[in-house]
């Protein structure tokens, strides 16, 4: 019991939030907030995140500063087409690794071999990558019925889906199961229908290929902190000259995180396009490489810190694109939040801390008291409001690796 | 070593340029005549104005230029590509096309060059060519332009306008007289005017047959963000919302976005077992998208046809014919620049209704709002 207590006491941070969202959603306008709909759809968006900002992770952590992820993703989401429309969609998923993968190696032999700025490297890689799936496109499938110059044709068949069986209604050979999770959502029982959902949208019409991204997130944590290798590599991003010292090839290190890098980046941009349209169209990352880098520096460069940032982007995007009504629920979850830490700052006598929240906690709530509708670039801006809040008030102490960015040269003492 | 490394490095930032330069298409020739070109030889329109006095001049000169998104786009695009090559068939007039580089800021440059090389009449397609083209058919007042979606100022620049409400307002009633949940659902691209008419119209449409029908209206984006013209991941997630809370039948004018909200009407209706409808715009698309995926194809009802074609042959015909009038065209369901297709077959049975309404926007007994 002491311990639940413990748990309560330190975690309250999170666990408020959570049990609010809870509460609200029980209203009828507000339902979308916890219903099982939200969060597969939250699911599916935030893979392509996941798995660029996993990609982001291993080329961080060797040190190399790698903002072309969303040009990698492009080679993805062209090469996965290409692969898918040649070899069926399991060729897609191999082929948008590697063609990722590659625009990975071109960023690796910039900075590594030839200590060229990231930064620099990076946005010549986002660059090039637009020319290139257009050029590649031009090039791969003129004359080809319903191709052109920015759109594939169609790849045929798809990557399966599956429900649990029992759970959430999934198939036993040709016998179907009920649907356990669904039937207790439906029920509306207050906290224990909302986990069900929670469940059921984790657990119903997944894809295989969203199976295979979210077992990347433990292999990354095995890899990087339970294998020498994975010393390696981070070694090499905290202080290289001395992992040269002991013995560890730096370079080689390097170019390993940095084509791992963009084989997962390649991996979203196939996941764009396999569990999207199933082909490939010019534009359609749509800056999702970006907001990958962003859910990396909100996981503090750790893979369940990344999934996090992912998982929270992509349930606002979500709710966002599902219903605006549960948009303004969120507004009272904030406010509610926003005026217990002020209660919380008083009784700890942080009077400038007590004035901010509370200020902007009664602000909160009066907007949604005094309004029917949220304005509405409000909703659309909901995803990256969200993800800015929760940062800000989380209370974590970021560290990146000591020697990202900078460009290592062997034999130098750095 | 390190020399041998450097060159290395020539190599590969050339092999890129060389890449990057590759993926603007076939124009890229073009487009580096007129940088070399020094501006002073903008203002010489002279070869342009005797092509266009001499009736008997050898062949007349069409130039179209297409907006963002290109060939290809099975949208509007595709659809002034055809009302161009009916054109060159029709009368045998010369013709160039020339699409924009990626964002589009190329397109004064374009239409310039159009100008220079002598073209009688000049099309942009796109509404956002509008300060480029007033610019330019200011510094040529003897070539012909035309715009689509747009109207601007000079006297010799047409604008090809499309009353896509009363198409909207049509596909609104079909829907209103198909659904069985009394749940529609609308998505736009992005949050402006030009989609505005889209909703407004189709909303109109709906609730002249039965205004109890609860209608869902969402947009893929707000401006400045225009990524809701191309994200078939978001067109799906906001379908299968819609679906999911009901609807039954949706209506989107978002360009690629559409692509998902019919692959969401597929994948519901496999697995609810009962069938839901998603109606197409500006081309008809049981053919183009139903063509090029064939899964969607017998889930596409109707598709509010835009046909940007007709008013590109008409500016082609009259320029030849020396009929050309600048200021606004307007194409509607009377013209028939607008119009519902049928398709597919799904709306037959309830024909009679929709062309009656058409009749009622023809004779001015219903008048279609166009605006919020």
């Amino acid at each position: 019991m002491n311990e639940l207590f413990r748990i309560i006491k330190d975690k309250y941070v999170i666990l408020t939030p959570l049990f609010l969202i809870i509460f609200i959603a029980q209203f009828e306008q507000y339902s979308q907030l916890t219903s099982s709909g939200t969060f597969g759809s939250a699911l599916r968006l935030s893979i392509p995140i996941l798995l660029a900002g996993l990609g982001g992770l291993f080329s961080e952590r060797t040190g190399v500063v790698n903002i072309g992820l969303e040009g990698m993703m492009i080679m993805g989401t062209w090469f996965g087409a290409w692969g898918g429309y040649m070899y069926g969609p399991w060729g897609g998923v191999l082929f948008g690794l590697i063609g990722g993968g590659l625009f990975g190696l071109i960023h690796a032999i910039a900075t590594v071999s030839f200590q060229v700025d990231h930064i620099v490297s990076g946005v010549a890689i986002n660059i090039l990558a637009v020319g290139a799936a257009r050029f590649f496109n031009i090039l791969a499938f003129d004359g080809i019925a319903f191709a052109s110059s920015t759109a594939s044709p169609r790849i045929e068949g798809e990557i399966g889906k599956f429900n649990f069986p029992y759970l959430s209604g999934g198939k036993i050979g040709e016998n179907e199961t009920t649907s356990l999770l669904g039937n207790i959502e439906n029920a509306d029982i207050f906290l224990v229908s909302d986990i069900s959902a929670l469940l059921l949208g984790f657990t119903s019409n997944i894809s295989y290929f969203t199976i295979l991204a979210l077992l990347i997130v433990p292999l990354s944590v095995f890899v990087l902190w339970r294998t020498p290798i994975g010393l390696q590599m981070r070694s090499v991003g905290e202080y290289p000259s001395g992992s040269e010292s002991l013995g560890v090839n730096v370079y080689l290190m390097k170019y390993i995180g940095v084509i791992i890098s963009g084989c997962f980046a390649g991996l979203a941009g196939a996941y764009l396009v396999l569990e999207g349209p199933n082909v490939y169209l010019q534009g359609q990352t749509n800056g999702r490489g970006f907001i990958g880098l962003a859910s990396l520096l909100f996981g503090n460069y750790r893979p369940f810190g990344v999934l996090m940032g992912a998982g929270l982007f992509g349930f606002a995007d979500a709710l966002q694109l599902r219903s605006e009504e549960a948009i303004q629920g969120l507004l009272v979850v904030v406010g509610v939040f926003l005026i217990m830490l002020t209660i919380r700052n008083i009784s700890q006598r942080n009077i400038r801390g007590s004035i901010g929240t509370g200020l902007l906690g009664s602000l909160f709530l009066f907007w949604f008291m005094s309004s029917t509708q949220v304005p509405i670039q409000f909703i659309y801006f909901t995803p990256h409001l969200t993800t800015l809040v929760v940062l800000s008030f989380s209370k974590q102490k970021f560290r990146m690796p000591k020697k990202v960015g900078v460009p290592y040269k062997k034999g130098e003492l750095n | 070593m390190t020399r041998m490394k450097s060159k290395w490095l020539v190599l590969f930032i050339v092999f890129g340029l060389i890449l990057t330069a590759c993926g603007g298409g076939s124009d890229d020739a073009a487009e580096e005549v007129v940088a070399d070109e020094p501006a002073e030889t903008l203002d010489s329109p002279a070869t342009t104005a005797a092509a266009a006095a001499e009736p008997d001049a050898p062949a007349t000169k069409v130039c179209l230029v297409l907006d963002i998104g290109g060939l290809g786009d099975q949208g509007f695009n595709d659809s002034a590509y055809l009302g161009y090559n009916m054109g060159i068939d029709e009368f045998g007039v010369e013709g160039t096309f020339l699409e924009p580089d990626e964002g589009g800021e190329n397109r004064g440059e374009l239409l310039n060059l159009c100008a220079e090389d002598g073209n009688d009449l000049i099309i942009g397609n796109g509404f956002l060519f509008d300060v480029a083209m007033a610019e330019s058919a200011t510094n040529f007042p003897d070539t012909n332009f035309a715009i689509t979606d747009s109207v601007i100022d000079p006297a010799n620049a047409r604008g090809m306008i499309f009353a896509a409400e009363q198409g909207s307002f049509l596909v609104g009633v079909a829907a209103a007289l198909k659904t069985e949940t009394n749940k529609i659902g609308f998505i736009g691209g992005v949050d402006i005017p030009l989609i505005h008419a889209f909703e407004v119209g189709f909303v109109a449409g709906v609730q002249a047959v039965n205004p109890d029908i609860e209608i869902d209206i969402k947009y893929a984006s707000v401006p400045p963000d225009f990524s809701g013209f191309g994200d078939p991941v978001k067109g799906k997630e906001i379908a299968l919302a819609q679906y999911e809370a009901g609807a039954d039948i949706i209506y989107h004018a978002a360009g690629g976005t559409g692509i998902g909200m019919f692959e969401a009407a597929a994948e519901v209706s496999a697995s609810t077992g009962s069938k839901v409808w998603g109606i197409g715009v500006d081309q008809d698309q049981y053919l183009t998208i139903g063509g090029a995926i064939p899964e969607v194809q017998e889930f596409i009802l109707t598709s509010m046809v835009k046909k940007v074609e007709v008013a590109v042959y008409n500016a082609i015909k009259d320029t030849v014919n020396g009929t050309f009038t600048g200021g606004p065209v307007a194409e509607d369901v009377e013209s028939g620049g607008i119009d519902i297709s049928y398709t597919g077959g799904y709306i037959d049975d309830i024909k009679d209704e929709i062309e009656a309404y058409r009749a009622k926007i023809i004779s001015g007994e219903i008048v279609v709002p166009s605006s919020r």
